[in-house]
């Protein structure tokens, strides 16, 4: 694999965030995957996925956030405390949970305290919470207010002709995506969940049009390789968001092979198309929250019980494993839900509860994991 | 779980228990106090309650009435639906659906039993519900997660927006029990036209659902009666408020609790009025003759709760105030954003208020998709805290008009849209003036962090803060 994704994905500040920026162009951050990120393209600027990768303390982010919140939304403030996203020249909050949308307050806060960490450009961007018509109708409204302030705020204007070329762009990568997955879930996978999860975040922190490149040589050298990943027990990993690929390689070991997922930094942010034909922006507004993957959309766990189903059939996992970051109550008790269910259709589950960070806890969950192999070799022999 | 505890429904139990509560000043004042010996983690709670008079008879009344309500509702060929206290039951009582309220059973329990809710907490721990989510609602989830309440027909709750933990519980409970569910959605900005219309499109969605799961057409008549209801409610608790203002307070403190645990209840159903009238009555006479509605008659400071109470057993907390000589000067619970309420006029905050319109059907469905989405907590915590109309300003204004002397939060740990800047806001506060407190415990839930710990703590704010020398 190219080591370019996995550069992009284990830096915040990466080489084609400081090529961009050095070509006098502007990086937009946003925190949820249900920001159309499209529409900062289509403006010439570069959007980029805020993380909370590589926080190694929390005394700012427990400054500001209270004590029983989520520790992602603490890390993304404790970065933006040190000063490692001021290369971001704006960004954008969304409800995508409490803990993140309160990121909104502790950073404007944190700005007013420490100099120079607060973006110019600060927007809360309003995205319901179910899909109706009445809801498609408010996020477009939505949208178009985030359109006008980018316009007002950076001087530039968002054509219908651009926003058109960009949604081509990224639904071309969702497709290159896709293709990609195909070696993930292989009889003999082509490539290890941990470089998978590399490839897909890398596309949340570079040029578009490059990362589509980047992906046809990649899908060409997969293409013209043989899977090496034999004999490992296949397995999913769902839940709260993880843009750490460490954790992927610690689940996966020397024994597993991560072959799907569903994770707001891992598949979920190829999943779907925006339609090309029409009116752009309510494109947008259809494909972004129309997706239900996350449980966010309440009252929607069925539809997501079928996906995790089918995506679990087509990967041929042989376990699930469903971790969230505690405080997440979202995938926590979700995961509590499908451990039932999916046991229930025969898939093996294990449920883990962690801290976001620099893997304090190795030990418990390398320990977890192994037992839950264990269990799935036993299952396999005993069949 | 004790397996005692899947011997009988839950519901059925506390029934029994309000429903003896509200026969207990039927005998002589010597039987009465005889009684209470018999129920020492519940005679607390009875005695700060029953004596207010006729307003705590009423109140236990309700309270009783509401559990025989739903659980009863199925085999007279109604419809009864879990939801939450900050959906407006208004609208299921016009479509005779009984309203199940997750928290106000939550509170129920933890006033009239030891362990309070607590093995139902766990339960839902058991059946993969998180330890970290709410108590408020997860304490009576776990009873009916457990099979051990009334069947029931859908889940409707609408705090999406505003407060996940709670959403979570009900999306939870429906997947869980497998019935349908309904979520009213919460933009994050609350005056702005197409808010507004957002909030009617939505609460016509509602509509349509409770329609179709009732089978049950939405009657015009029916809407207006207890729209009426409403309005008169609102200008009670108005006249309540305004009393409020006055030195000495006149409002007993537990008023506050009963004021808006009533509405929970009942809100535009008669039972509802007949409380709020009771006490506004109380109050009057108080008022009439200058005097305190702490049972000491001297009032020494007033305390502004910001958030919601603490619900231990015996109702420790009004009795801790009600001791000390603090006067409660309300929480978020208890207001109302009419158009009619006292701190809308005083600070001029119409925009984010709503009025009755009775025109037609269009009208009332308008009007009361606006009462519902002005509820406690989905009304000022849907933005963000410093935002026009959130939760910095309404608290500030009405510590402010309520003459406060600090201001006191107190929540539960799995409430993560206070808890995320609830640091902030209390800087906010304290630079306004304001002593502030936060609270570390867990509303409904002392095991978290024991009543004697907090009050521990509680009294040492007050002494260093030297607000009650």
């Amino acid at each position: 694999m190219n080591s370019a994704f996995m550069e992009a994905a284990i830096s915040l500040n990466n080489d084609y965030v400081r090529e961009w920026k050095e070509a006098g162009k502007k990086v937009v951050g946003y925190t949820c995957s249900y920001v159309p990120d499209e529409l900062l393209y289509a403006a010439g600027i570069l959007p980029y996925r805020v993380r909370g990768f590589g926080a190694t303390e929390a005394t700012i982010g427990d400054t500001y956030f209270g004590p029983f919140i989520c520790s992602l939304p603490k890390a993304m403030l404790q970065l933006a405390g040190e000063g490692r996203f001021d290369f971001l020249d704006g960004a954008i909050i969304t409800p995508g949970c409490d803990s993140m949308r309160r990121l909104d307050e502790c950073w404007r806060k944190a700005g007013e305290d420490i100099s120079g960490i607060l973006p110019k450009f600060f927007f809360h961007f309003g995205v319901p919470h179910k899909y109706a018509d009445y809801t498609v109708k408010w996020f477009i409204e939505e949208i178009l207010r985030l359109k006008a302030d980018v316009e007002r705020h950076f001087g530039v204007s968002v054509s219908d002709d651009r926003l058109r070329e960009a949604i081509r762009l990224f639904n071309k990568s969702r497709d290159l995506l896709e293709r990609f997955d195909g070696f993930r879930t292989a009889g003999n996978p082509a490539i290890a969940g941990t470089e998978a999860l590399a490839v897909i975040l890398a596309g949340t922190t570079m040029s578009r049009d490059i990362y589509v490149k980047l992906l046809e040589e990649l899908l060409e050298t997969l293409e013209q390789s043989r899977g090496t990943l034999k004999d490992r027990t296949r397995l999913m990993l769902v839940g709260s968001a993880s843009d750490d690929v460490n954790l992927v390689r610690l689940i996966e070991g020397e024994r597993a092979v991560v072959v799907a997922d569903n994770l707001c930094f891992g598949s979920r942010f190829h999943a779907d198309r925006v339609d090309e034909t029409g009116d752009p922006i309510e494109a947008l507004a259809k494909r972004y929250l129309a997706k239900n993957e996350c449980p966010r959309m309440y009252g929607e766990y069925d539809g997501r019980l079928k996906m995790l189903i089918d995506k679990a059939d087509r990967a041929n996992v042989d376990g699930v494993i469903l971790q969230n970051i505690r405080f997440c109550d979202l995938h926590g008790s979700e995961n509590g839900l499908f451990e039932r269910d999916l046991e229930k259709a025969g898939i093996p589950c294990l449920k883990i509860e962690r801290e976001y960070g620099p893997l304090v806890e190795t030990g418990r969950l390398k320990m977890r994991v192994e037992a839950f192999l264990e269990r799935i070799g036993q299952r396999r022999q005993s069949a | 779980m004790r397996p005692e505890l899947k011997e009988y429904k839950f519901d059925s139990m506390l029934l029994s228990t309000f429903t003896a509560a509200a026969k207990l000043r039927n005998g002589s004042e010597k039987e009465y106090r005889t009684m209470l010996k018999y129920i020492p983690y519940f005679n607390g709670t009875v005695t700060a309650v029953l004596d207010t008079g006729e307003p705590g008879q009423l109140f236990i009344e309700c309270i009783s009435k509401y559990l025989e309500n739903y659980i009863t509702a199925r085999e007279k060929g109604f419809h009864n639906a879990i939801t939450t206290f900050c959906f407006s039951p208004g609208i299921l009582y016009a479509m005779d659906v009984y309203p199940i309220c997750l928290e106000v059973l939550s509170v129920a329990q933890t006033f009239a039993y030891r362990r309070g809710t607590a093995e139902f907490l766990d339960f839902c721990n058991e059946v993969g519900y998180t330890e970290t989510s709410c108590s408020s609602q997860r304490g009576t989830l776990g009873a009916f997660l457990a099979g051990v309440g009334a069947d029931v027909d859908m889940v409707l709750t609408d705090t999406p927006g505003v407060c996940d933990t709670n959403a979570n519980a009900f999306a939870f409970a429906a997947a869980y029990l497998k019935v349908p569910f309904f979520s009213l959605d919460m933009p994050p900005v609350l005056s702005e036209a197409r808010s507004d219309e957002y909030h009617n499109s939505d609460f016509r969605a509602l509509i349509a659902f409770i329609e179709k799961h009732t089978g049950r057409k939405l009657d015009i008549d029916r809407l207006r009666t207890v729209l009426r209801e409403i309005e008169r409610q609102e200008e009670l608790v108005a006249e309540l408020e305004d009393l409020a203002r006055m030195v000495p307070n006149p409002l007993p403190v537990s008023f506050n609790l009963m004021v808006y645990a009533t509405r929970f209840l009942f809100s535009g159903m008669k039972e509802c009025t007949a409380v709020l009238e009771s006490m506004l009555r109380v109050a009057s006479d108080n008022a009439s003759r200058g005097a305190s509605g702490l049972s000491g008659g001297v009032e020494k400071m007033r305390a502004f709760f910001c958030y919601i109470d603490h619900y231990t057993n015996s109702l420790r907390l009004w009795d801790f105030l009600d001791r000390n000589g603090i006067c409660y000067q309300g929480n978020i619970l208890s207001r109302s954003w009419s158009n009619m309420a006292p701190h809308v006029k005083e600070y001029r905050t119409e925009a984010a208020a709503y009025s009755f319109d009775y025109g037609d059907l269009d009208a009332m469905i308008r009007t009361m998709a606006l009462h519902n989405s002005r509820m406690p907590m989905i009304k000022s915590i849907r933005g963000p805290y410093d935002a026009p109309d959130m939760w910095l300003q309404d608290t500030l204004s009405l510590a402010k008009m309520y003459s406060a002397d600090c201001i006191i939060y107190n929540g539960t740990p799995g409430c993560r849209n206070t808890w995320g800047m609830v640091k902030l806001f209390a800087r906010d506060t304290e630079k306004a003036g304001f002593p502030t407190f936060i609270m570390y415990g867990d509303a409904f839930d002392d095991r978290v962090e024991s009543w004697e710990a907090s009050q521990d703590r509680l009294e040492e704010f007050l002494r260093v803060r030297r607000l009650l020398v």
